[in-house]
């Protein structure tokens, strides 16, 4: 049942939907694949669900992903939340198994050789292992820890999926190396910056909206690993002031079976009119979604 | 065969310097006239920011009437101990003289590189509590629906927020800092935070992999020939800059409409050699050398101050 929370940003989203069935960012703006994804989740099983799934079908591309926006005919790191919207309506279709392929194929470009060898001659400019490779933002950029999670968590729905064995290990393979490198590009307080913990010799620092959604792509590791990325991540639900970082925690503190007990909103909260926070927000409530981003681990 | 461009992100990654040194001239378009800058003192923020800002746009000549104005803060991160971003008063002050000066509608915009929640970082930052209707003024450039520029570098295209392109005139309210990658962050690099984010990610990694110096050229190609400047130079940052720098107090704003001449005329002030930073000596078009620039209010040698740099800026120093 709704609480009071989730029923009015609920009802805000299906206020503020687009005729087209997508969201934009703020109410009136055109629709944009992101928002309209994390509204898609927020409203499961509603009728405004159903029609927002539908554009996101429609707007699947031939060679793979699904476009950005209905202004831009690209696809981006959105394209793995569609993977996971897809599995969360149990539809698998031909865009789904093409939109699979374009998200295994991507990879981020700091493991090519000319960033080697820039890394190699200057290592203390930016401090990673560039052997573990995650998800760029963009095709050809660098990995970045938001892409990344988003495309952890969707290849450990898919590999729920009945699949060949060779087809499961390629994605065991892809998900276990961004494992590594969300590990890897850890900050020294536990929590995650978002991309390096270090550059030119200086420390990073964590911030909380990455910390976040930097959990929900570890989900399956082991406990004593991210004891202290826990312990920062529920240092950030009771001190920070955005709301969008308190939806991200929120979700992945919830998905980690942490109970957290003030839900309250600070008090200087302005874009209740913010689509994307008011869906992440209904996501973070106890029935409003955030299973959707729960992964269990790949089957061997 | 491999392109220039296929070599950038060595540049972008690791070897900035080398890059630097061994970069050949452009071909770089000399504005007909000499551009005009001003740079007037502020000792403080509690000073009279928009006296002062009204008397140095005064001297540039500028001409606000009946436009749309956006005006484009640095807000980048926030952290009380430091100053990272364009101060909130610069920011207020700029408001109310733009408004003053009859432009039809002064908006803000501003898309930060890497922090997703522009509205409470701008909260933190005090920009919703000093501007006067900020919320009604203000868009996420991270998050407007987008156009399309055509060719923005050689053949690519690239979006662009909708209200950056409305705009008759951009105000680029800049920091003076040191930056990590491109040596100075002035009113030119400025202009990346009008990426947007909803197409491009946070940050804008896409122009890392064009070449930060490339970026911030083509930026200035496209958007230059309708934009001012405005830098916060009142306390500046030096060192690891643009973020975790240290405070550098310099007391002034420099402003003007040719954006290569405030940023060299910003180097100036901070020590730096403009003409080591390709950026500026590449750039399109604009006036880099003193001898083609109008210097207006405080002279240079009145409010200089060295900037550090980090060891891979030390060629922008010295002799």
């Amino acid at each position: 049942m709704d609480t009071s929370a989730l029923s009015s940003r609920r009802d805000f989203l299906r206020q503020t939907q687009n005729a087209d069935g997508g969201w934009g960012y703020f109410p009136g703006k055109r629709s944009w694949l992101e928002p309209t994804l994390y509204a898609t989740l927020a409203l499961h099983g509603d009728a405004a669900s159903a029609k927002s799934f539908a554009l996101i079908q429609s707007w699947a591309l031939p060679a793979g992903g699904w476009r950005t926006s209905a202004d831009v005919p690209d696809a981006n790191w959105t394209s793995a939340l569609c993977l996971t919207v897809y599995i969360a309506r149990s539809v698998r279709d031909k865009a789904f198994d093409q939109g699979l392929v374009r998200v295994l194929r991507t990879v981020g470009a700091e493991g090519n050789f000319l960033m080697e060898i820039a890394q190699f001659t200057n290592p203390a400019m930016v401090e990673f292992d560039n052997r573990v490779q995650g998800w760029p933002w963009r095709p050809n950029n660098a990995s970045w820890v938001e892409p990344t999670v988003h495309s952890v968590v969707a290849l450990k729905h898919v590999a729920r999926l009945p699949w060949e064995s060779s087809n499961l290990l390629s994605i065991r393979a892809r998900a276990g190396t961004a494992e590594r490198m969300l590990i890897d590009r850890r900050c020294d307080d536990g929590g995650w910056n978002y991309g390096n913990s270090r550059v030119w010799n200086t420390v990073l620092p964590s911030y909380p909206e990455t910390t976040g959604i930097a959990l929900l792509g570890l989900q399956n590791r082991p406990a004593a690993e991210l004891k202290p990325s826990l312990a920062i991540a529920e240092k950030y639900w009771r001190e920070t002031q955005s709301p969008l970082a308190k939806a991200w925690l929120l979700i992945a503190l919830r998905n980690f079976g942490i109970t957290v007990s003030n839900t309250t909103e600070p008090a200087t909260v302005k874009p209740s009119r913010d689509v994307l926070v008011a869906a992440l927000q209904c996501l973070g409530e106890p029935d409003g979604g955030h299973q959707f981003l729960k992964t269990e681990g790949i089957p061997s | 065969m491999m392109k220039r461009r296929d070599l950038i992100p060595v540049a972008a990654i690791g070897a900035v310097g080398v890059y630097a040194a061994t970069r050949q001239e452009k071909h770089r378009v000399l504005p007909a006239q000499p551009s005009t800058v001003a740079v007037v003192k502020a000792a403080n923020y509690e000073a009279d920011l928009t006296g002062q800002m009204a008397r140095g746009i005064a001297e540039c000549g500028l001409d606000v009437r009946g436009k749309r104005v956006l005006l484009k803060p640095n807000l980048v991160e926030f952290d009380a101990a430091t100053c990272i971003n364009t101060d909130a008063r610069v920011v207020a002050a700029a408001v109310e003289v733009f408004e003053r000066m009859g432009a039809a509608e002064v908006l803000i915009g501003e898309g930060p590189g890497h922090r997703r929640d522009t509205w409470d970082l701008a909260e933190q930052a005090g920009y919703r509590s000093i501007i006067p209707n900020f919320d009604r003024r203000f868009t996420d450039l991270n998050r407007d629906d987008v156009g399309l520029v055509k060719s923005f570098i050689d053949a690519d295209d690239m979006y662009f927020p909708a209200c950056v392109l409305r705009a008759d005139l951009i105000v680029s309210l800049a920091k003076m800092k040191t930056h990590h990658w491109a040596g100075a962050t002035l009113s030119m690099k400025n202009f990346f935070g009008i990426v947007p984010g909803n197409v491009y990610g946070w940050p804008k990694n896409q122009l890392h992999f064009y070449g930060i110096n490339e970026s911030i050229i083509a930026l200035h190609r496209v958007f230059g020939p309708k934009s001012f400047a405005v830098v916060d130079g009142i306390v500046g940052m030096e060192g690891n800059g643009p973020i975790q720098g240290s405070p550098k107090p310099v007391g002034v704003l420099v402003m003007g409409g040719d954006l290569v001449a405030v940023d060299s005329t910003c180097c100036r002030i901070m020590g730096l050699k403009p003409e080591k930073l390709s950026y500026l000596t590449d750039a399109s078009y604009g006036n880099l050398t003193t001898d083609r620039i109008q210097q207006r209010g405080e002279t240079i040698i009145q409010v200089t101050q060295s900037f550090q740099v980090l060891p891979a800026f030390h060629h922008l120093v010295g002799s």
